[in-house]
């Protein structure tokens, strides 16, 4: 991994101390009995574009809402910029938040929405305006100023939401899911801009999605929560080569990595539907007939007709997803078990059709019965 | 069959106009025929309906305008037949306090009570709606379930009351009943008002400084105008056209309110009733309804609709 990779990438606290960005240690969140938030680690360095993501109600947002001021934090403590902002009023902690449902003051213009926040910090009136005209210069608003939300299209709202946030020059910037709200194209061109801002900006941003296009095109590094635990943290590669679990696996990468059921035996081989299998890579664990899962991204799987002897399965196509690119086969092996298979060849496939799925063991991983990773031992 | 057989025989196909222009034509014009029929019966249905809400106003209206003596006989037929005149008017200042001091209280009377109304149920509406607490559901429903109890049958007690307190006979101690009586309503709406505004808004706000009250004014009392002009709406036609607290309260002929006057042109002097004074009285006390209600109308729609669609 390189040297710049791991500075840009958040951290689990307790592995490098950096007191530029966002800071996290011990936070738990409970509502009454029901733990949301089970005591979070984590440093975020100064600069760069954090992403938190996993599915719904793993406590992405809360966590941001935490470190946004909008929820108390029930145990533990946040560092902005090495200053502890746990108590603090959401105003006084130097962060802007850009929300879902844009969240823009409908009765006010789009100038004003920019201006409200400075004004209610009694900013001088032409400071204001010079801001003012900054944020809606950088996001090219300027023609909207005198408008109300309620004459722009989703994406210009979204872009005002931004500006709002823009103006109040935060050392955090505090994204929650802004793009879910916009059309498939509004999205990707929203998603280059807000990749944009971060660059000409430099802040550091938060951005919670549970779009793992935008957690893998947008993030310096990705942090992947589940029932608020973090499961991994590390750079879009290393989360997607790299997964530490099985959640992960199949949680990161689209369509998901196929997790097959397979059982152990001895040290180099494996039996799955059915068919004795060679191992990626061979385990020094003497436990035999252990029950694992093999993970292979459906890119990693190359449709033949011929089966070479323990590098190759049989399946049958179910049916097949036509994408003009690629073309999405989904099988099932001789024991029933779902395959998902990425096909680029021109030759066509039916349904029903037996095909021989073979793959490079380099690219295939094993999880033990919790779901963590086994590694090559070298 | 190979695939692409198998979807070319599912795909569909571009055909040429089906349609021939006479046969199109005649249905053409069927439709437009039927449409015009349609219209018309709706329209005549409506305008009927609204000659019949608006009679009784002009009836009012221009029988107050009929000349002394015509205006001692009843009502028959509304309008003046003698020439047009301001009589009634006078005759019904001469009742009570005259007519100004009486439209005076109930002016003070009913805007007291909308501010303090609108005051109150903003700020309780806003608490039901955003704070958590306990038995906050309970006490909701206690405040709604008062509604249930027929306010003559408290009548006593609150005189009682007024009377310990030394407000009976003033229009302040009025005022509380009055504003008693419309809180249930009106904490009621301002709560879904608020319910209506997204918490994201709320949030927005805090992160960009706004707290208390300034959240309160400058941000959320916008948004919740609707709600409140539907709450004023209705303190002020309800304490404007109160009668039977007004009358059991108020002891003194110069605290009257208009609809206690009302009774008393409408009892006549020594059997002789002066409708023309009746019609006159009737007019003036529909004026500032009219006022309030065509200056909050178009919130007051909106009001009524808050929380039904998203």
């Amino acid at each position: 991994m390189s040297r710049a990779a791991a500075i840009e990438t958040p951290l689990e606290h307790g592995r490098r101390e950096d007191t530029g960005g966002v800071q996290l240690s011990g936070i738990r969140k409970s509502f009454g009995s029901l733990d949301i938030i089970h005591g979070i680690d984590l440093s975020i360095p100064e600069g760069a574009f954090t992403v938190f993501v996993g599915p719904s109600g793993c406590g992405k947002s809360t966590l941001l809402r935490m470190i946004a001021g909008l929820e108390e934090v029930t145990d533990g403590l946040i560092a902005i910029k090495g200053r502890d902002v746990t108590d603090l009023d959401p105003s006084d902690r130097g962060i802007a938040m850009v929300f879902q449902s844009y969240a823009l003051y409908p009765h006010m213009s789009v100038r004003d929405n920019l201006a409200f926040g400075l004004k209610m910090a009694n900013t001088p009136k032409e400071e204001i305006e010079r801001r003012v005209a900054a944020a809606s210069a950088i996001l090219k608003t300027d023609h909207l100023l005198d408008r109300r939300p309620g004459q722009l299209s989703g994406g210009q709202r979204q872009r005002v939401a931004i500006g709002r946030a823009i103006v109040r020059k935060p050392d955090v910037f505090l994204f929650d899911e802004p793009l879910s709200n916009l059309d498939a194209e509004l999205r990707v061109s929203m998603r280059i801009e807000i990749a944009r801002l971060h660059r000409e900006l430099g802040n550091t941003m938060i951005y919670v999605t549970h779009d793992q296009t935008e957690a893998m095109t947008l993030a310096d590094g990705i942090v992947v929560l589940r029932d608020g635990r973090i499961e991994q943290v590390g750079s879009p590669r290393e989360i997607y080569e790299n997964p530490a679990n099985s959640f992960v696996a199949g949680f990161i990468g689209s369509p998901r990595m196929n997790l097959l059921k397979a059982k152990r035996v001895g040290r180099q081989s494996l039996t799955l539907a059915g068919a004795m299998i060679e191992a990626p890579f061979p385990t020094d664990i003497d436990d035999a007939e252990e029950e694992i899962t093999l993970g292979i991204r459906p890119e990693h799987l190359t449709v033949g007709h011929e089966t070479l002897a323990g590098r190759s399965l049989a399946a049958t196509v179910d049916f097949s997803e036509y994408l003009g690119g690629t073309q999405y086969l989904y099988c099932q092996l001789a024991d029933g078990q779902a395959v998902t298979v990425e096909y680029r060849s021109s030759v066509p496939v039916r349904s029903a059709d037996p095909i021989v799925l073979s793959w490079s063991p380099q690219m295939t991983h094993m999880f033990n019965g919790d779901g963590m990773r086994i590694k090559p031992t070298h | 069959m190979t695939m692409t057989q198998t979807a070319r025989a599912q795909t569909p196909v571009m055909t040429g106009s089906i349609a021939t222009t006479a046969a199109n034509e005649a249905a053409k014009a069927a439709r437009a025929r039927r449409k015009r029929n349609g219209a018309m019966a709706y329209h005549t249905v409506g305008a009927a309906i609204v000659l019949f809400f608006l009679a009784p106003f002009a009836i009012a209206f221009l029988a107050s305008f009929r000349s002394g003596t015509e205006g001692m006989t009843p009502p028959l037929p509304p309008w003046p037949t003698t020439g047009f005149s301001l009589d009634s008017y006078r005759s019904l200042d001469t009742f009570g306090a005259g007519v100004w001091q009486h439209t005076l209280n109930s002016l003070v009377v009913s805007l007291a009570t909308v501010v303090l109304t609108v005051a109150i149920s903003l700020l309780a509406g806003y608490g039901f709606s955003r704070y958590r607490f306990p038995l906050k559901n309970t006490l909701f429903v206690l405040i709604i379930a008062t509604l249930m109890i027929p306010f003559q049958s408290i009548l006593t007690p609150l005189f009682i009351i007024l009377a310990k307190l030394g407000l009976n006979n003033s229009l302040f101690g009025l005022v509380l009943v009055y504003v008693t009586l419309q809180l249930p309503f009106s904490v009621f709406m301002m709560r879904n008002a608020f319910d209506a505004v997204p918490k994201e808004i709320e949030e927005a706000a805090r992160i960009d400084g706004a707290r208390d009250l300034k959240l309160l004014v400058r941000v959320l009392l916008p948004l919740v105008l609707p709600g409140a002009a539907t709450v004023a709406i209705f303190a002020f036609l309800n304490a404007w056209n109160e009668f039977l607290a007004a009358l059991v309260l108020l002891s003194s002929n110069d605290n009257y309110t208009m609809p206690v006057l009302m009774m008393a042109v409408r009892a006549g002097r020594l059997g002789a009733i002066n409708w023309g004074a009746v019609q006159a009285g009737v007019v003036v006390m529909t004026i500032p309804c009219l006022i309030i209600f065509l200056l909050l109308q178009r919130y007051y729609m909106r009001g009524l609709m808050a929380g039904a669609v998203k």
